[in-house]
């Protein structure tokens, strides 16, 4: 048998890297200046409703959901290319015939905004069940807190998933690379990997015996997932642009 | 390989050296006065009054001293209390109440220590009361004062004592007592039989008139308290019962001649916690209630307020009236009785009782006894330092005493206060003011503060336990190709190592291994994203672990800021219905049979003549052996599950009230010492036999020149899985299928060796503290400790409780070592030459192709010592990281406000994690497992 075993079994192990490009936001001054703006208006905003946030997590955090969708969806519209291959998925739904010659006026809309909504749509209606649902595995509370931990679910979607599904789209083996970590980073991979990270870590600090408000569930968990998409978009977008993770 | 190896074993052994450098530097050491105090020790002074050679006359000649275990200041004083008839004493001034604060650890033998000879024992006790039988450790050659009163001469002779209840002041008091009966406090389901035993002799006993002290020690409130809280509806109930028993023998005090001048004391040995157990330093479990009683004490109350009950000083704690400590009792006593002051004691004499003698003489003379007698320790202490029974000068000193002098240290300002003590002596105000001065500031820095710690030791220990990681860090497996294991592993041991510095983390562990162990099943599953394309999104095993994991974290509700919080087990379901928690149970146990059954069967085939005949190589199991083995197989586990319905029935029986019947009652009568000890035997034996059919294979294998190893690996660890489910209590038991699941789940994922030993970590710790355990001395579980044992052994009780508690972490240690040498996964021998004849698609033919070549590899690199030289390698780092952080945390941290009550807890778990569990489990059961998997 020893004979047989000439290729070095380690080999089918080895990850191999998505040789997908980063994405480079758009080339024009409004999107050069917003994507840099942009994280600093979702945190003032986040940071400006803190206190309400502690004081009372649900009516706060459902409050400033809907600004975060708006700030979101304008930042890709504004900021990011939408993927290739969403109007090929837009063409097999029966009920959008309509779209499918667009006119002159209409490209900039169905070039950005429709895509934008789009991915609000499924960061909404996929990506937060989903992302609520890890949260529960993770050790959210199940017989109590469930708007709580829905609404940071919601949060987390719309801070990470939302912008990746605006520029890769929903294919399953794009999505397979973006979960396996073998995408390159930029600003909105890196936002997506900072979230994560930010909320995971916001766990830390709930045990402590600092007994403040804020340790209550979920306003670390959130807070953690804000500023953790702050940091990786900016890193992502400058620093760690185009690099890839690397670990077997 | 071979320096290596080296460096493994030295920092394997260097390990345990740490721990005891550290703890011998640590754990404070205590002068201890051995012998009798006399009178004659109190010297001369003159000064002190008229009869400066006689004690006070005392104004009592007998006392009764009842314990209630565990009874919380609140249960006598609070507005909810049960027991009214105290409550009415108070108030007519013939009983004076007090909150005695019990040090850490409040359990029940440390704190009778410190409550009879006035010392406050220290952690050293605790281990020792997990080994009670210790002969070292009974106050039998201590100076008590029960030892005072049989040595005290009374009307009619030497004193005489006699005791009913809990059996710790048997074991302590040795052939001290003209009668006695104990009760051993071993299933804490029993409420009331524990205190019927005692208060049926109290009658007779109160119209006896031979004993001079009477000592009733009840347990029924703690064991109430550890079963359903101090919430529970029958603990108003049983206070109203303890009340009565108050009532019977106050009535007594009052009524019968003989019992005029006796002093009723009422106590608790410690509180509990809001869970209703105790160990720790909360204040609930440290301040239990302290009362004394008799006609006599309305001299005393003429002034103060006599009101009850009353609210705590402050909202949710539990001090009312006065704090005092619980080492006051024993000088207390010692002057109400007429009876020297006990060699060791640091309690100060209560000032309340000053007002029994007129003549303000004898009560400062009784005071200067006392502070002369703590001098005595404070002496030993501080060699260096003059204590004379005179008024010394600067120059004799060796420093200034003036207020300003604020840089002296502890002894330099004790021996200070001693000064003033002897300036103020024979004065009648100033006397007594220098006297409580000195006692006070003594107790306190003796209790265990900065000043004990051999610091050089601290810093001994933890530049070895630097020096151990340092060491092992050489061995281990090299870090390139970074690895998402590597990384794991190196943040979860630097971010343990910060987190030992934050009590609250301390307290808290369990928080950080669920939430590791939850992000490394998560990157598992990122991982195998990376390798190959699978069609298992959310199915992936990695998930289903993890959502496995979400469980078990759930089962029991853990660590001190959400004590008594709900979680599986207390949320009902196992107690409204016991056939669901009966069937998991069973399931458990069916499960494990099984697995037995298959190997017995194997080793039955070993035998058999008919594929011997044939000449097979590997002989596999017929149907007919298959039911050999299950038929064998079934009387022991039959016995085992037996053993534990009739072992919970007594010791958890609402987890049994489902189930009805004459069989419950059959079982209930069985022999629970004998029925462990048939599964503790038949363990044994299957195994010796198991051992010696694999061993015939192996011999058989070799000879034939073939490939390939047994099963023992296998058989004996689901042969420990059946001896941990024995040490293991009813509830948790289903636990174990959960375990196993994930244990099968986990076969499931491709692991490298570096991850199956982070895998193993991970899951070593979360299951100990999901099993309930946590980092305070109250957590640990002695239900199971003498499984099987009729008489105390010290080694057999400490080797069952490490077992019980730590069973989680030797269930997954074990595991661990199945899945890096993959004797759990089903062994696929693809052969390739199959493969190109068989009519598959083209990728599946590259699927399995690949495949065969990485078991093969995988089937080579652990073989031989390698791999099982990396695990231990890692677990090696880790240990020394573990104990490197502990200790640097009680170095660094050795003047905080909770080094006693959180970090030296602390260091005490991690001497079990790092002897016990790293160097006894892991090198030694594991390394005999891997070594066995290699038949
Ligand atoms: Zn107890």
């Amino acid at each position: 048998m020893a004979s047989k075993v000439t290729i070095d079994a380690s080999a089918t192990s080895k990850p191999k890297p998505s040789t997908a490009a980063p994405i480079e936001p758009l080339k024009n001054d409004a999107a050069r200046l917003y994507t840099h703006i942009h994280p600093v208006i979702v945190l003032s905003m986040y940071a400006y409703k803190f206190n309400a946030i502690v004081a009372d997590p649900v009516p706060a955090l459902l409050a400033i959901l809907a600004p975060l969708a708006v700030l979101q969806v304008a930042y890709v519209a504004v900021c990011l290319p939408p993927t290739g291959e969403t109007p090929k998925v837009r063409k097999i739904k029966p009920g959008e015939k309509k779209r499918n010659a667009p006119g002159v006026l209409e490209s900039g809309v169905n070039g950005t905004i429709v895509p934008a909504f789009l991915s609000l749509l499924l960061a909404a209606l996929a990506a937060t069940p989903l992302l609520t649902a890890t949260l529960v595995l993770f050790g959210a509370p199940v017989t109590t807190h469930h708007l709580h931990t829905l609404l940071s679910g919601a949060h987390i979607a719309l801070l990470s998933t939302l912008p990746l599904v605006y520029v890769h789209g929903v294919r399953g083996e794009t999505w397979r690379q973006i979960v396996a970590l073998l995408m390159p980073i930029d600003e909105v991979y890196g936002g997506m990997i900072g979230t994560m990270l930010g909320a995971w870590l916001g766990a830390v600090p709930i045990p402590l015996d600092w007994d403040r408000e804020w340790q209550k569930w979920p306003v670390t968990i959130v807070t953690g997932a804000y500023i953790g998409y702050a940091v990786g978009k900016l890193l992502g977008g400058t620093l760690l642009k185009g690099k890839k993770i690397m670990f077997a | 390989m071979a320096s290596r190896s080296v460096l493994l074993v030295l920092a394997n052994l260097l390990i345990p050296v740490a721990i005891v450098v550290f703890a011998t530097g640590f754990f404070p050491y205590k002068p201890f006065m051995p012998g009798l105090a006399t009178y004659e020790d109190s010297g001369n002074d003159e000064v002190l009054g008229k009869g400066w050679k006689e004690p006070p006359e005392a104004p009592f000649d007998k006392l009764v001293f009842m314990v209630v275990d565990a009874l919380r200041s609140d249960f006598v004083f609070g507005e909810e209390s049960g027991m009214s008839f105290m409550q009415s004493l108070i108030r007519d001034g013939t009983a004076l109440p007090f909150t005695a604060h019990a040090t850490s650890p409040t359990i029940t033998m440390p704190r009778v220590k410190a409550i009879t000879t006035g010392s406050i024992p220290s952690f050293v006790d605790v281990i020792l009361n997990f080994a009670e039988s210790d002969t070292s450790s009974t106050l039998g050659t201590q100076d008590t004062w029960l030892a005072q009163i049989k040595a005290k001469d009374f009307d009619n002779g030497k004193g005489k004592l006699v005791m009913y209840g809990d059996d710790t002041w048997l074991k302590l008091f040795p052939n001290f007592f003209e009668r006695a009966d104990g009760t051993s406090s071993f299933f804490v389901s029993d409420f009331t039989e524990v205190d019927n035993n005692v208060t049926r002799h109290v009658p007779e006993e109160l119209l006896n008139r031979d004993w001079d002290a009477m000592i009733l020690h009840y347990l029924g409130l703690d064991h109430i308290g550890h079963k359903a809280g101090p919430k529970s509806p029958n603990m108003v109930p049983k206070q109203k019962e303890m009340d009565d028993m108050v009532r019977t023998i106050y009535t007594a005090i009052e009524n019968e001649d003989h019992l005029a001048n006796t002093l009723f004391v009422v106590c608790g040995d410690h509180g509990m916690n809001d869970g209703g157990n105790h160990g720790g330093s909360s204040p609930g479990e440290t301040s239990p209630a302290l009362v004394f009683m008799s006609p006599k004490l309305a001299k005393l109350t003429k002034q103060s307020r006599r009101e009850s009950p009353v609210r705590p000083k402050h909202d949710g704690e539990f001090e009312y009236y006065r704090m005092v400590e619980q080492s006051d009792i024993a000088p207390t006593l010692a002057g109400l009785l007429g009876f020297p002051i006990p060699k060791n004691n640091l309690g100060v004499f209560l000032e309340e009782f000053l007002g029994f003698w007129d003549n303000w003489s004898d009560g400062a003379r009784l005071l200067y006894w006392n502070a002369k007698q703590m001098k005595k320790i404070v002496e030993a202490k501080y060699s260096g330092l003059r204590f004379d029974e005179e008024v010394l000068g600067a120059k004799d000193m060796g420093f200034e005493c003036s207020p300003s002098a604020t840089r002296l240290t502890d002894g330099q300002s004790l021996a200070c206060l001693w000064q003033g003590v002897q300036q103020s002596k024979g004065d009648s105000n100033d006397g007594t003011r220098h006297s409580y001065k000195f006692m006070r500031e003594a107790q306190e820095t003796m209790s265990g503060t900065a000043s004990n710690y051999d610091v050089a030791r601290l810093f001994i220990g933890t530049a070895l336990a630097f020096l151990v990681c340092g060491l092992s860090f050489f061995t281990l497996p090299k870090l390139r190709p970074i690895s998402s294991a590597g990384i794991y592993f190196t943040i979860t041991l630097s971010l343990y190592a910060v987190l030992m510095f934050a009590s609250s983390y301390v307290e808290e562990e369990h928080n950080f291994w669920y939430w590791a162990t939850s992000g490394w099943f998560f990157l598992l599953y990122i991982d195998s994203m990376r390798k190959d394309w699978s069609n298992k999104w959310i199915l992936h095993p990695a998930f289903a672990t993890l959502a496995l994991h979400r469980v078990i974290r759930r089962w029991n509700q853990t660590g001190q800021k959400y004590a008594g919080a709900d979680d599986i087990v207390n949320s009902g379901i196992f107690h409204s219905n016991s056939i669901i928690l009966w069937s998991l149970i069973g399931a458990t146990y069916m499960d494990v049979t099984l697995r037995i059954a298959r190997h017995i069967a194997r080793s039955v085939a070993t035998f058999d003549t008919e594929q011997k005949k044939r000449g097979d190589i590997e002989i596999e199991s017929t149907n007919q052996n298959r039911m050999m083995g299950t038929i064998a197989v079934l009387p022991l586990s039959g016995t085992a599950f037996i053993f534990k319905l009739a072992f919970t029935a007594k010791d958890a029986p609402e987890l049994t009230y489902g189930l009805t019947g004459d069989m419950l009652d059959a079982i209930e009568s069985l022999d629970l010492v004998g029925l462990v000890r048939m599964v503790f035997g038949g363990l044994a034996l299957s195994a010796s036999w198991i051992a010696f059919a694999e061993w015939q294979r192996s011999k058989k294998r070799i000879r034939r020149g073939a490939q390939g190893n047994g099963e023992f690996a296998v058989a004996l660890f689901d042969m420990i899985t059946l001896f941990l489910l024995t040490q293991t209590k009813a509830h948790n038991i289903p636990m174990y299928l959960l375990f196993r699941i994930q244990v099968s789940l986990l076969t499931l994922i491709d692991l490298s060796p570096t991850a199956t030993t982070l895998t193993t970590l991970l899951l070593s710790q979360t299951s100990f503290f999901a099993l309930g355990n946590s980092n305070s001395i109250s957590s640990i579980d002695l239900s199971n400790s003498y499984n099987g044992i009729s008489d105390y052994n010290v080694s057999a009780v400490g080797l069952l409780v490490f077992l019980s508690n730590w069973a989680g972490p030797v269930y997954w240690s074990l595991a661990g070592i199945l899945l890096l040498g993959s004797h759990g996964a089903t062994q696929r021998y693809v052969d390739t030459k199959e493969l190109h004849v068989a009519d598959w698609v083209a990728q599946e033919h590259n699927y399995l192709n690949n495949m065969a070549r990485k078991e093969e590899k995988n089937r080579e690199d652990r073989k031989g010592r390698r791999a099982w030289g990396e695990h231990v390698a890692l677990l090696t780092f880790w240990t020394g990281i573990m104990l490197c952080g502990v200790m640097a945390a009680c170095t660094a941290l050795r003047q905080h406000l909770f080094i006693w009550t959180v970090f030296s807890p602390k260091f005490l778990f991690a001497m079990a994690w790092g002897v016990a569990c790293h160097f006894g489990v892991t090198v030694g059961l594991g390394g005999l497992v891997w070594w066995v998997g290699g038949w």
